[in-house]
């Protein structure tokens, strides 16, 4: 089983999208996939229709691993599943706060599901909180979309350097670019300077796309209504680069 | 949780199902109707899929498969003529299909016209909480409906719903294919290459060897059109075992019949096989091909080619020849005729072991066949000619087959424990003879065969001298192995096992001094 978390200290650079479009790839590809939505802001289960349950906003819901495995739904698609945590910010606090030695719980509890899964991607939540620090530990490879702009390679840069500091391995960072308008200067300068000093970036990258956007209308991976469309068809090659850098089995 | 496969016992209530399913509460339901296609319904001679509770269809360019068992109908692109899982590409359907022995052909069993429906049960989201598929079925006027459901991950409650809905529309429980083929009448005659025949311990010894012959000529004679056809070979395999299996009950239960009407019926069985054995070599070897350029360094895989080339021509020759002959009113008299006089087993006069009761014959048959084995056995070490092993294969197959034979006079459990234990020495034994009868096969190629290969002598010589090096040393592998085999085989609960289930006094004084 292989940990793939989708991340980004910073807001609105398609996270929840990456998350979203790659476990759906993941899927297609024949791997047994869950995808986690820890992120209270993402909409990963939106974009399945999957509804929290009545049993997940109960606070004591996440004190026991069965009842974690117990959230798990099935999507509409073969071989993926989600976790719709979704939770507020309050009770993802709770959640935090009741799985104490949270390093070896989180790990414990992700590591029951083996038998089940050969992929399981987190959408993580933006900021680096206590569960992020988790998952840097737990995580086999680290996605992080980044907006070729000034801002944002500032915020991967601070990502890197925070990885450096607490001694996590940076190779398992694998920044990519998302949302490029290669009509802009700026973009495919930043792309020119950043591929430069990063050499894990992935060559594939996703192109700003109004496909993408209308995720939220069609409330599905942009794959299965615009499957010949380059945003789409990048989630797929994204993919493919991530599984070659991860042997991925049972 | 498990899907829950159903049959619509009455075409009616199936018709209805599908006005009546959209309107279960809290849910809508997404239908999406195919239409009615034809398809040849498909399965092995000895119904493989049926046993498995499969169903197997041909369409046009698809092939449909419902596992019964598991719930799952899944479908694959395939060509419109194919014979073997083998012929198919990889998919879903192909892989549904290869736990079987992969040696036998799919064949059309009865033409019905079948329409798929898929159905979603959807929150107030769209989101899919269950899944259904049905399969109606038409033939003739009969009609069917079967299906099933998936339940989603965490959706456990509209799985149940959906279940109870199928439940009230009449919807029960299917277990496996058959009651498919009743509701649609189609016939089946079902197949086993080994019938078990019910004797009795106390009936005539006589009286029970004419069921068994019974039994194996009908199997035997089951596999004609088969043979003639060509539809895979394991018909002609099932014949010939059938076949001497009813020689070896000839020659095994001495003085059970009249001492020269048992040699010409021996006689007369021994030429109706000989007519295929031939035919029966030349398969073994085509089965084998893979194996063999393993076996062979790749220098030599071309003239292993040719030979090949050459293998399947004179099978296609043979073939023609055995098909002629199983079809020819000489052959269909001669069988018919040994058919009626075991069908009839009054017309064959008793031996002098006529009148024993079958337990304590076959107890002494048994017994004294298993004496045999471990007598030569003993004798068996690194100097014995290989003559001798060949004996002792023999008699480990006719001690096999007496067992089998008999089977249903002695414990199941005991019975089965210790053909387990022949088993390994036998597979053991089979195999050092498969390779001595395939080095020999290739030297008469050698000595006879090479001016059919015209051109490409060399080539083929060499790759013949390279397979029959490898299978002599295979042979000696085999042949290294069967005194352990035997020691194994050879266990005191082996022994206890045997003197408990055949001990009797007549056989015991006889075969005692065997047995120390």
């Amino acid at each position: 089983m292989k940990i793939i978390a989708c991340y980004s200290n910073k807001g609105g650079v398609g996270k929840t999208a990456t998350s979203v479009n790659l476990a759906y790839a993941s899927a297609m590809a024949g791997r047994s996939t869950l995808l986690c939505d820890l992120d209270p802001q993402g909409a990963s289960g939106f974009y399945f229709r999957v509804k929290p349950s009545k049993k997940l906003r109960n606070k004591a819901f996440f004190k026991d691993v069965q009842g974690f495995l117990d959230a798990i739904r099935a999507s509409d698609f073969d071989n993926l599943d989600l976790l719709p945590a979704n939770l507020t910010y309050r009770d993802f606090d709770i959640f935090l706060s009741r799985m104490k030695n949270s390093r070896s719980r989180l790990k414990k509890a992700l590591m029951e599901l083996d038998s089940d899964y050969d992929v399981i991607i987190l959408d993580c939540p933006p900021n680096i909180s206590l569960l992020s620090e988790n998952v840097f530990k737990t995580a086999d490879k680290i996605v992080v979309p980044v907006i070729p702009t000034t801002l944002s390679v500032r915020t991967f840069e601070q990502l890197n350097d925070f990885f450096k500091e607490n001694e996590y391995q940076r190779k398992k960072l694998l920044p990519f670019f998302s949302m490029v308008q290669k009509s802009k200067k700026l973009h495919k300068d930043t792309m020119l300077t950043l591929r430069k000093n990063y050499k894990s970036l992935l060559k594939n990258y996703i192109p700003f796309s109004s496909e993408i956007e209308k995720m939220g209308v069609y409330r599905a991976p942009v794959m299965t209504f615009a499957g010949k469309n380059s945003a789409a068809d990048a989630y797929s090659k994204i993919w493919h680069e991530i599984e070659a850098q991860v042997k991925i089995g049972k | 949780m498990d899907p829950f496969v159903f049959i619509f016992p009455e075409a009616a209530s199936h018709k209805n199902f599908l006005k009546k399913l959209p309107h279960i509460r809290e849910y809508t339901i997404s239908l999406a109707r195919g239409e009615k296609l034809p398809a040849v319904l498909l399965d092995t001679f000895d119904f493989e899929l049926l046993e498995s509770a499969k169903m197997l269809f041909q369409l046009e360019e698809k092939l449909l498969c419902f596992d019964v068992r598991a719930g799952r109908m899944v479908e694959q692109l395939a060509p419109k003529k194919w014979s073997f899982a083998a012929d198919l590409p990889e998919g879903p359907v192909t892989s549904q299909l290869t736990g079987g022995s992969n040696l036998r052909a799919f064949l059309p069993v009865a033409e019905i016209e079948i329409c798929l429906l898929h159905g979603l049960l959807l929150d107030d989201e769209e989101k899919t909480r269950a899944r259904l598929s049905t399969l109606s079925m038409q033939r003739g006027q009969k009609a069917v409906g079967v299906g099933s459901t998936v339940y989603l991950r965490g959706y456990g409650q509209a799985h149940t719903d959906l279940c109870r809905w199928l439940e009230k529309l009449g919807a029960i429980a299917c277990p496996d294919v058959g009651q498919v083929f009743s509701l649609l009448d189609i016939k089946r005659e079902l197949y086993t290459a080994k019938p078990i025949v019910q004797i009795h311990p106390d009936a005539p010894a006589r009286e029970s060897a004419v069921m068994i012959i019974n039994a194996f000529m009908q199997t035997a004679r089951r596999n004609e059109n088969g043979v003639a056809a060509d539809y895979d070979t394991e018909f002609l395999h099932d014949y010939r075992v059938s076949l001497r299996k009813v020689r070896s009950v000839l020659s095994l239960f001495k003085g059970v019949f009249e001492v020269s009407a048992t040699a010409c019926l021996k006689e007369d069985f021994a030429s109706l096989m000989q007519k295929t054995n031939t035919l029966r070599d030349l398969d073994v070897y085509l089965l084998n091909k893979e194996q063999y350029f393993s076996l062979v360094p790749a220098e030599t895989h071309e003239g292993l080619h040719i030979l090949f080339m050459h293998l399947a021509g004179e099978r296609k020759k043979e073939h023609k020849s055995v098909s002629k002959f199983i079809r020819s009113k000489v052959y269909l008299e001669d069988i018919g005729r040994l058919e009626k006089l075991f069908a009839d087993g009054l017309a064959l006069a008793a031996g002098p072991k006529g009148q024993e009761k079958s337990l304590i014959f076959a107890s002494g048959l048994i017994l004294k066949r298993y004496a045999k084995v471990c007598k030569i056995a003993r004798s068996i070490d690194e100097k014995t000619p290989d003559e001798v092993v060949h004996q002792l294969r023999i008699n480990c197959k006719k001690l096999r087959y007496l067992m089998e034979f008999f089977a249903p006079l002695f414990p199941k459990d005991d019975l089965k424990a210790l053909v387990k234990a022949l088993k390994s020495l036998q597979d053991n034994l089979g195999n050092f003879n498969d390779y001595s009868v395939q080095q020999i096969f290739l030297r008469q190629i050698l000595r006879e065969k090479m001016s059919g290969f015209r051109g490409s002598e060399l080539k083929v010589a060499e790759s013949v001298g390279a397979l029959t090096a490898m299978l002599n040393r295979l042979q000696n592998n085999e042949r290294g192995q069967v005194m352990e085999n035997f020691i194994l085989f050879d266990s005191p609960e082996t022994r206890t096992i045997f003197t408990k289930l055949f001990h009797t006094e007549a056989s015991v004084h006889e075969n005692n001094s065997l047995l120390q």
